[in-house]
């Protein structure tokens, strides 16, 4: 390790990088692929994925046919709802829920005005399609918002509360929901999408590159080279690097910037720094994979076991919060989730590395750690 | 057509794929592990949220009003902070993902009958969670409004609380969940998971499977010998249609029996949806090995085309009346989509032939294509 920065060790390293990057460049398949990852595949990611509920379809079953069950339908309004018509009879409201052509039936129960009128107490029913079940909780959660206030009304005009309006002592929320004031989707999906790619990528090239050597037998010819096993290792995992950069640097400033306005806050020297940095660690978890691996196929499949569990539980599609106490424990040692909170934080909130330094740090130590063992299974197995 | 070389080819490849030790116990263990780690880890509820006060007021109100945020399940109370610039630091570092702003004077005001005002600050990076959360917000003000509009009530006309609670909620609200009815999303997550999961794992093995022969070279004994292209390509996909049928099977076995989702469908009809669906994405990973020339180039393509897609533009974390037409056009150029129908339909709402026919009909037709596109694209006498 003495001669580590020595100019001829220096040299090596570029000479098996450039080789590393000859080799992946010449596959046009896996080029053409790449860069439709980082382009149209994040494009599409960002401006066609909505995890809100847009204009449901509501069915009305309308028992009563009086001026207030009316208003009442006519509240479940876009953007949230949209009137689907009347359903006619409680078995066709069940079949065009059941074909899916609509997703909740608001059932007005035969008198509700005239018991309204007279003081009672009206239970009407909304009937929630939850297969979905985050967009059925949303629907009954607005549904229950319109009728609440629908409520609140009708007993301030009975009850003399207040004329036309609400008063009360009532909570008047005032919410603002921050970063991403207006809810725009391709930020989230767009990050999110850009950050699986990367992902995808950091794993499978240097785990391929390393095993395909070593099934083609070209590792015994690096093997009787002068080249210590990192100097072997490391250029796979520079190259690698340089290409993932360019890659994300096309879809932020090619794709995600121009097209959906993305705000960048923060630093983008600290962001390419960390994906640098996450990229290396990621690589280190396949190359780790590849000296378990005899074959590609093997790689292959070792990929799909580490990248799946990495890319659900880390926070990249689902909130993490509600996770179990021994899956969140999990997510501690996934670089991704670090990372997750490094991109957002940076790309969205604005932070620096006075708040990321411990997502850096254990990004970090996890580095280490893989492409220790990793270096230290490869030096024994060929060593 | 030879139905002897078909066996005979088939059993080649049996043999090859079993004395792979790892790669044949990870063709099994991959997708078990994955129903079993998305089962348990992947939840799309919005739970346990940490959030923060900021109380002005620090009046007995005020507190009732805080604690009924603490007490709900939903919310995971980190403390008070002390002024608004502390919020920021604890929701631009991810401690907290909602805060609440309690103005003074806030007891006073609901005490004289006025509107209280209140500030919500939610972290609005995953917009999914923040509606979820707004949601959930929404609904303890209401609860506390109509409590405090019942009291006053009840305080000003002398009539008792019971009644004055009816008089101030004239119409009530009940919720039916169809289909689910606990809204539990293992439920509904558990079907859609065979789905995934038979979208990832059958591509993989395949692609890698052919274009092992291309890669190593020794395609060109299948090439050199009498075997027609019909007869190689069924022999070699048979074995891992079968696989992944079996491990489809497998997958069934633990949504209903570990995670307990009712099966209310017909089981021979979602049997043959699986068979169908499992010679789909085996037929897709067969297209991408014929593309390809490396094993590599055929794992990322394999990736990109089925994880994606599988996860989201299958209707599996996001409602697909919600896909913009680029999005949306993939989610019906692939499979999972109608897949998706099927389990969904004959778990939750036990519907049959009657309902999804249709779904049906794609799938075979899909199949089809796949097969005849992978039969197109194979040639025994490459052009390099």
């Amino acid at each position: 390790m003495n001669a580590f920065f020595s100019g001829a060790s220096l040299r090596r390293l570029r000479v098996m990088t450039h080789k590393e990057l000859l080799q992946l460049f010449r596959d046009v398949a896996l080029m053409v692929f790449f860069l439709y990852a980082f382009t149209g595949d994040i494009y599409i990611a960002a401006s066609g994925v909505s995890m809100q509920l847009k204009n449901a379809a509501i069915a009305t079953l309308d028992g009563d046919h009086s001026l207030a069950s009316r208003e009442l339908a006519s509240r479940f309004q876009p953007p949230y709802f949209q009137a689907a018509g009347s359903a006619g009879t409680p078995q066709q409201a069940i079949r065009h829920l059941d074909d899916g052509d609509v997703m909740a039936v608001l059932d007005i129960p035969p008198r509700f005005g005239e018991r309204l009128a007279r003081g009672e107490q009206v239970a009407v029913q909304l009937q929630v399609d939850t297969s979905n079940s985050v967009l059925g909780f949303l629907a009954s959660s607005y549904g229950a918002q319109i009728v609440g206030r629908y409520g609140l009304e009708v007993a301030a005009l009975r009850e003399g509360l207040g004329s036309g309006g609400i008063s009360g002592p009532v909570i008047q929320a005032d919410t603002r929901i921050w970063y991403n004031p207006n809810q725009n989707d391709a930020w989230f999906m767009g990050i999110s999408e850009l950050l699986t790619v990367i992902t995808l990528f950091a794993i499978l090239l240097p785990a391929a590159a390393m095993v395909r050597e070593k099934e083609r037998g070209t590792i015994e010819q690096l093997m009787v080279t002068p080249l210590s096993a990192f100097q072997i290792l490391f250029p796979k995992v520079i190259a690698m690097t340089l290409v993932i950069l360019a890659g994300t640097a096309i879809a932020l400033f090619g794709v995600l910037g121009p097209g959906f306005d993305l705000p960048m806050r923060g630093s983008l020297v600290l962001f390419f720094l960390i994906t640098a940095l996450y990229v290396f660690t990621t690589a280190g978890l396949g190359l780790l994979a590849a000296t378990v691996a005899r074959n590609l196929a093997q790689v292959g499949m070792l990929t799909v076991v580490i990248l799946m569990p990495m890319l659900l539980l880390s926070g990249a599609w689902t909130p993490i919060e509600a996770m179990p106490e021994w899956m969140r424990i999990l997510a501690w040692i996934s670089p991704l989730h670090y990372f997750l909170d490094a991109a957002y934080g940076i790309l969205l909130k604005g932070t620096g590395m006075d708040l990321l330094w411990d997502s850096v740090l254990a990004m970090g130590l996890l580095g280490v750690v893989v492409f220790g063992a990793g270096m230290g299974r490869f030096g024994r197995q060929f060593g | 057509m030879k139905l002897q070389r078909i066996i005979a080819l088939a059993w080649k490849e049996w043999r090859e794929i079993v004395r792979d030790r790892l790669f044949f116990s990870l063709a099994f263990i991959v997708p078990t592990m994955l129903m079993l780690l998305f089962g348990f880890g992947l939840t799309l509820d919005v739970e346990n949220l940490p959030f923060a006060v900021v109380d002005h007021d620090r009046s007995a109100a005020s507190r009732d009003y805080t604690y009924r945020f603490i007490s709900s399940r939903y919310f995971d109370f980190k403390g008070q902070a002390s002024d608004e610039r502390q919020l920021d630091t604890l929701l631009a570092d991810n401690r907290i993902r909602l805060a609440l702003v309690i103005p003074p004077r806030f007891g006073e005001r609901l005490a004289r009958g006025e509107a209280a005002p209140v500030q919500v600050l939610i972290d609005g990076t995953f917009p999914m969670r923040a509606q979820t959360t707004q949601g959930y917000v929404a609904a303890i003000n209401s609860a506390v409004s109509l409590d405090n509009m019942a009291r006053a009530l009840s305080a000003g006309r002398g009539v008792p609380l019971v009644e004055a609670q009816a008089r101030v909620q004239p119409v009530k609200l009940e919720v039916r969940y169809l289909y689910n009815q606990s809204v539990k999303s293992i439920w509904s997550l558990a079907p859609k998971l065979i789905m995934l999961i038979m979208m990832l794992s059958p591509p993989f093995l395949t692609a890698l499977g052919v274009v092992r022969e291309k890669e190593s070279g020794s395609i060109f004994n299948i090439y050199s010998s009498t075997v027609s292209p019909g007869e190689f390509l069924i022999g070699k996909l048979a074995p891992y249609v079968a696989i992944s049928f079996t491990n489809g099977l497998i997958l069934w076995a633990l949504a209903v029996g570990l995670y307990g989702t009712p099966f209310k469908g017909d089981p021979a009809f979602f049997a043959l949806a699986l068979l169908l669906y499992v010679v789909c994405t085996t037929g897709l990973g067969l297209v991408i090995s014929m593309l390809v020339q490396t094993q590599v180039a055929a794992m990322i393509v394999a990736s990109i085309v089925s994880i994606i897609p599988a996860v989201l533009y299958s209707g599996m974390l996001l409602p697909l009346s919600s896909l913009a037409p680029g999005a949306s056009a993939i989610a019906h150029a692939l499979p999972p989509m109608y897949f998706t129908n099927i389990v969904v339909g004959s778990f939750l709402k036990g519907v049959g032939w009657q309902a999804l026919w249709a779904d049906m009909l794609v799938l075979a037709a899909y199949a089809t294509c796949l097969f005849g596109l992978g039969y197109l694209l194979f040639s025994k006498r490459p052009a390099s």
